[in-house]
């Protein structure tokens, strides 16, 4: 099981200022309420950096709601914990004509517990209003103030707050006391957008000013790479009892090993001498460390309790030790401890999970970089990358979760970014061999074979955790184009050390042709039919961005009834392009009652300019038609 | 009128009286529970209740009168590393606002056991690793997990729970989503209170009863007026009272799993649990004072209390407004289309249920808000008040579950009625779309309760009772290479339209033609227009000109094509073998399609499939496949119609058959082959 986010850094989003005329609906200008269903009138946070452990954060953000699905741009909340003091929190409603309808002071907010789901425990809360719209378009006005000691992460700033939603105007101010504490900034796709910069001796401002809003499209860049965007942080700073100085990535990991993670890797003596009998038989590194994966894969397991500086500490490797739980912080560092016992070195490592790939950025050593911990076990030359959230993954496969990325490697003299493993088109690979038998009665009889590694691999093995009952479940969903199709039985076989899963299934099914007359009429492709097409977008506004290749292989021989003759099949086809290559081809065995069916689909990963996308589509549609071509069989 | 669904069907045995020898003590866990692999009535459960003890009882305490203890005891063995969860224990407990009377838990003990080289190693939860959640204004989480779980550990824990709410006692769930191989489950009242045990389910359960004797001792017998009932410490004055208690007592074995299937209504209606519900409470010398036991007595309560009954009954907020709002309404269906029109276009549901108003219908209309009961009593006041026949019906909800016995809880919603010329109209104003007589889904739930102003009640049955219906008509030609194009004319009536309309009526035009498109497999969709779109009552629109590519299989000279094109129906959506549950469509339906496909020139038709009728057992679901053609043309008609919303399970294999042969048939093709 994997659950994501477990580092939960406490992000402030967002403003002050005052306009007239803002809070009436009715003259917003046309080109913001396109694809918008909410627009933001005014966003604007100031911060004031007092000292090097006194920030203030104030917000005002005034939204006009154009309709019930722009509700959730409103945004009217604060999240706190300990660490943070909420000074001021109110809002006020108004009608089109911008005339008050509400206003809604603290009390009138929820205040309630935040954890999320997977988490047992956190000490973070929110506090937000539920307000019900009695008509659209409305506007409402949020305003706060919150002051915190953790200067350690100043919030980032985006000048959209997502898609279909516009920004009319965007403040993002900073003020600091002194010199010294002016953050660092970064700006990120500024390119073509209003926004201006205006710089004091103790000042800092962004503006920006009628952004459109931007519809989400598929196998698009995320949200986050293409938003314009501002990152800050400070290079002095105080976080959850510490100061610090950060002036590149070095300095984030030493930060962190000295404060957080250094002296917590203690274990109870009888642990010591534990794992020193399960390595007993062994002086390979590499051995024993997938001794020591397996051990923790097979005694813990994740829960989640974030409490603490921030959540970015884990709790001690003994705490872990006894109650053989923790999150993705606690069981890493649980692993290291036992692995440095066993004298295998392993560091400890930030990372941006999740299926789309996020890196870390070379020139902007952040803090708050990450949200999960994996290990990485350095071994002649080469890192192995463990994730000890997951009780079943193999020792070195991270899956599409942490894959393929730029992520910090925490080590006791300091920080340094790398890439973890990445897993690159024919990487991915499913092979499907077997056999089927179609009877002159229609019903068809199949023995298959599936083998899958790399991401595919990830794909299909947490399968054998699964019931009978689901597993059934799950094969009528794949081969749902096969109706009244009947599991007759599967065995599976995982092979943890080459990262490799086999299916072995037996299936039956009956009609499964279909039909005409004195005709039938069957697909040749029956168990990998792949219909995926891209939708289809009128203007194509995105890049088109596939994260990762895969290659199917299938081979099947096809026995035909008895007492029907071959009238059409399907002509070989082959097309190849930048995106990949698609290759099919039916052939008569020498005998002549068999058919052997082979197809082989490449896709390729890679960013392409939005003009391509239709290409692609293209190239789509002729897999799935070609995924669709029939045979037909006329009665002799 | 159709038959509410039989929830009780199936009829499992249970030994009562187990003489197993297993020993339940805590802490007596044995080598054979911890080296089982899977639990032996059902290999695929992830993890069982091996024991479990569940005791409901009542303390008495002079400051603060009766409470009552509920004492947990469970041992759950985990045989996957997906039945984990099962470790992690949550209690939520409430407060209450008005008098600051809270729930509390205690007395958590809690050991891990694991077999470790043949050795019983057992761990202790420490008192550190129990968390207190504060989840809201209203509710805390008592939360805490086993250490060292592992596939094959075996947990046991013991905690109880205190609630000051002496007149409630918490529903009792017997069946569980994994097995439960023992279960002592006992309730203890004092003669005090009389509740009913409401049982629920699948599972044939019958409580054992006895009584005890119990007694309360004074400390302090000078004292009067107590926290719970002055009445029993101000008339007795001796140390001591003697009492009964009654106990009832479910001892059970081998309870099955409960497990989820798709299309069915509300999977919990169908667990096993049983339900007390205060019938009278009878102090000593005290006449008995009475709670709701009938039908008759919980719509009193609920039509008594002042957010119910009185709400409809204030008129003063609308007596303004309501003649201006009936003032072109002459007839009765007129002025109940009036204020219904009215009212679901001002008030703006805020999400909550509830059977009582929130804020009151003053408050309610002046914010334009409020939950379900503010805005549907709101419409049933303006309605009585304008001279309809007008009445609340007290609903429960679909996710609150189907309220066998008569109880106040077993309701949780609220919507109106009017009675013109001797049939009643359903009404419900929190949403939108909903119209006369259609009726939001969530409150098409089994009966509801009708309440007159003299407080009798009648039940009627809240399923929808018309057929919703939904047809298409293409007029296509189809092209020598499989490309098809054409007029298409969709009308999406009464549910089917609700439902558009609740999906649609929200995004723009633009989007919601590209899911069209990518729906229909990148069809291109041009001259779009809908009809009716907001209007409701009337049947909505949908024309548009389409093209789209390879609908067909052209071989050789030959041309392969399903006649109903892209509406086929191609995948059969009951693929189990069996199943335990009915099947709920939500309302009874209609699927027409009329197609007519030209054939490309210098093409003929070779052979066409052969016409179809199908029918499901007692006529509740049809199935009838038309089709004709002359040399250029062909035309088909294709209906499919379920009868009745809920489809029971001894039909199941017949409706798996009877999609079969529409998959079937549907998917047949048209040969056209070169002149």
């Amino acid at each position: 099981m994997r659950i994501i986010t477990c580092l939960t850094v406490l992000f402030f989003s967002q403003f002050i200022s005052s306009q007239k005329n803002i809070y009436q609906s009715l003259i917003i200008d046309n080109q913001l309420k396109e694809n918008a269903n909410a627009v933001v009138r005014l966003d604007d946070i100031s911060v004031s950096i007092n000292s090097i452990n006194d920030m203030v954060i104030t917000k005002e953000r005034v939204v006009t709601v154009l309709n019930k699905l722009g509700n959730d741009y409103v945004n009217a909340r604060e999240w706190y914990n300990d660490g943070v003091e909420i000074k001021n929190i109110q809002a006020i409603i108004y009608d089109q004509l911008g005339n008050e309808i509400y206003k809604k002071k603290q009390k009138d907010f929820n205040d309630v517990s935040a954890v999320g789901g997977g988490t047992l425990y956190s000490d973070s809360r929110i506090i937000y209003l539920a307000y019900t719209p009695t008509s659209y378009p409305y506007t409402i006005k949020f305003t706060s103030e919150i002051r915190t000691k953790n200067t350690g992460n100043v919030p980032n700033w985006y000048f959209l707050n997502g898609y279909l939603v516009s920004t009319e105007k965007s403040r993002y101010k900073i003020n600091f006391a002194t010199p010294d504490l002016k953050p660092v900034f970064k700006e990120k796709n500024f390119e073509n957008m209003a926004i201006t910069k205006a710089e004091t001796d103790n000042s800092i401002l962004y503006e920006g000013s009628n952004i459109t809003a931007i519809k989400r499209e598929s196998l698009s860049p995320s949200f986050q790479k293409i938003v314009p965007q501002i990152m800050a942080r400070m290079v002095n700073f105080y976080y959850g009892g510490y100061s610090g100085e950060i002036k590149d990535w070095k300095d984030v990991g030493l930060w962190m090993h000295n404060n957080l993670i250094q002296g917590r890797d203690e274990l109870f003596p009888e642990t010591k001498s534990m794992v020193h009998s399960l390595v007993a038989n062994t002086t390979d590194d590499l051995e024993k460390a997938k001794i020591i994966y397996k051990y923790v894969q097979d005694n813990t397991r994740y829960i989640s309790v974030q409490v603490g500086i921030g959540g970015l500490q884990p709790i001690a490797a003994v705490d872990v030790d006894r109650v053989k739980y923790g999150d993705c912080k606690g069981l890493s560092n649980y692993t290291k401890a036992l692995l440095k016992e066993v004298g295998v070195t392993s560091y400890y490592t930030h990372v941006e999970s999740g299926n789309y790939k996020v890196s870390f950025e070379t020139d902007f050593p952040d803090l708050g970089a990450g949200d999960h911990v994996i290990l990485a076990v350095p071994y002649k030359d080469k890192l192995y990358w463990i994730d000890c959230t997951s009780q079943i993954h193999p020792f070195g496969f991270i899956g599409d979760f942490t894959d393929g990325r730029q992520v910090l490697l925490i080590k006791p003299e300091g920080g340094e970014l790398v890439t973890t493993t990445a897993y690159v088109n024919e990487e991915n690979s499913q092979k499907i061999t077997g056999n089927y038998t179609l009877s002159d009665d229609n019903s068809i009889t199949a023995a298959i074979s599936i083998k899958t590694k790399g991401v595919q691999y990830d794909d299909h093995f947490p399968m054998q955790l699964k019931s009978k009952d689901d597993i059934i479940k799950d094969y009528k969903e794949i081969w749902g184009n096969i109706n009244n199709l009947n599991i007759e039985n599967f065995e599976f076989n995982n092979d943890r050390e080459n990262v490799e899963f086999t299916e072995t299934i037996n299936v039956s099914a009956i009609n499964y042709g279909s039909k005409s007359g004195e005709r039938l009429l069957f697909v040749v492709n029956a168990f990998n039919k792949n219909n995926y097409v891209p939708d289809r977008y009128r203007n194509r506004l995105m890049p088109l961005e596939i994260q990762r290749g895969y290659l199917d292989e299938d081979e099947f021989v096809i026995n035909l009834p008895a007492g029907y003759k071959i009238e059409a099949l399907p002509e070989p086809i082959e097309i190849e392009n930048e995106f990949g290559s698609y290759k099919a081809n039916v052939e008569k065995t020498k005998d002549g009652n068999s058919l052997i069916y082979s197809r082989r689909l490449l896709i390729k990963e890679g960013e392409y300019p939005k003009e391509k996308y239709e290409e692609y589509r293209t190239f789509r549609k002729d897999i799935s038609s070609n995924d669709n071509a029939k045979i037909v069989l006329i009665k002799n | 009128m159709k038959k509410p669904i039989l929830l009780i069907t199936i009829f499992l045995l249970f030994n009562l009286f187990s003489s197993n020898a297993q020993d339940y003590k805590f802490g007596k866990v044995s080598e054979e529970e911890l080296s089982e692999k899977y639990y032996p009535q059902d290999s695929s459960a992830v993890a069982a209740v091996l024991y479990r003890e569940y005791k409901v009882r009542y303390e008495y305490s002079q400051s603060q009168g009766f409470k009552v203890v509920t004492d947990v005891h469970e041992r759950i063995k985990i045989y996957k590393k997906d039945g984990f969860s099962y470790a992690t224990i949550t209690e939520h407990l409430y407060l209450s606002d008005t008098n600051g009377d809270r729930e509390s838990l205690g007395g958590v003990k809690a050991y891990t056991y694991n077999l470790v080289d043949g050795k019983i190693e057992e761990t202790k939860l420490k008192g550190s690793d129990t968390f207190t959640e504060e989840v809201s204004k209203n509710y805390k989480a008592e939360k805490f997990t086993l250490p060292n779980v592992k596939e094959g550990s075996v947990i046991e824990y013991l905690y109880s729970m205190d609630s000051p709410f002496a007149y409630n006692i918490d529903e009792i769930i017997l069946q569980y989503d994994i097995p439960i191989k023992k279960e002592d489950v006992a309730i203890e009242v004092p003669e005090y209170f009389v509740f009913n045990p409401k049982i629920k389910g699948y599972l044939m359960v019958v409580p054992k009863t006895s009584r005890k004797p119990g007694k309360i001792t004074f400390q302090n017998k000078s004292r009067t007026g107590g926290g719970m009932s002055s009445t029993v410490s101000t008339n007795y004055t001796s140390n001591s009272i003697d009492f009964i208690t009654n106990v009832s007592e479910f001892n059970l074995s081998d309870v099955p799993a409960l497990k989820e299937e798709k299309y069915v209504n509300n999977i919990n209606n169908y667990r096993s649990s049983v339900n007390y519900e205060l019938q009278y409470t009878h102090y000593p010398e005290q006449p008995i004072k009475s709670y709701s036991t009938t039908w008759e007595k919980v719509v009193e309560t609920i039509y008594d209390s002042p957010n119910f009954g009185k709400q409809i009954e204030s008129t003063r907020h609308f007596k303004d407004e309501l003649p201006g709002i009936i003032a072109n309404a002459t007839s009765p269906t007129e002025k109940m289309n009036a204020i219904f029109f009215y009212v679901q276009q001002n008030m703006n549901w805020n999400n909550y249920y509830g059977k009582y108003t929130d804020q009151g219908l003053k408050d309610a209309l002046k914010e334009k808000t409020g939950n379900i009961a503010d805005i549907n009593l709101l419409l049933v006041a303006m309605m009585k008040e304008a001279g309809l026949n007008a009445y609340p019906v007290l609903v429960s909800t679909r996710d609150n579950g189907v309220p066998l016995f008569p109880t106040r809880e077993g309701f949780n919603y609220v919507i109106a009625s009017v009675e013109i010329d001797n049939s009643i109209i359903l009404l419900d104003a929190t949403n939108k779309y909903a119209e006369p007589n259609l009726i939001p889904n969530r409150a098409l739930n089994w009966y509801g309760r009708l309440i007159k102003e003299d407080k009798s009640s009648i039940s009627i049955p809240l399923n929808a009772n018309m057929q919703s219906q939904e047809a298409h008509m293409i007029q296509a030609t189809m092209e020598a290479n499989g490309n098809v194009s054409g007029l298409m004319r969709t009308i999406h009536s009464d549910y089917y339209a609700y439902n558009f309309r609740n999906s649609y009526n929200g995004i723009s035009e633009s989007d919601y033609l590209s899911k069209l498109e990518n729906k229909h497999n990148s069809m291109e969709i041009d001259n779009y227009t809908i009809e009716n779109k907001s209007d409701l009552g009337k049947s909505i629109t949908e024309k548009f000109e389409f093209s789209l590519e390879n609908q067909a299989d052209v071989i050789g000279d030959k041309i392969y094509f399903s006649p109903t094109l892209f509406l086929t129906t191609k995948e059969n959506p009951f693929k189990l073998e069996e199943r335990n549950y009915p099947i709920d469509f939500g309302y009874p339906w209609t699927e027409k399609l009329i197609i007519s496909v030209k054939i490309p020139e210098g093409y003929k038709i070779e052979s066409t499939p052969e016409p179809l009728a199908a029918s499901l057992p007692n006529d509740i679901g049809a199935f009838k496949y038309i089709i004709s053609n002359n040399d250029k043309e062909i035309k088909i008609m294709v209906s499919t119609e379920m009868k009745t919303s809920v489809i029971g399970i001894q039909d199941y294999a017949a409706l798996k058959e009877f999609y079969r042969i529409l998959v079937e048939k549907e998917t047949e093709k048209v040969v056209l082959s070169k002149m």
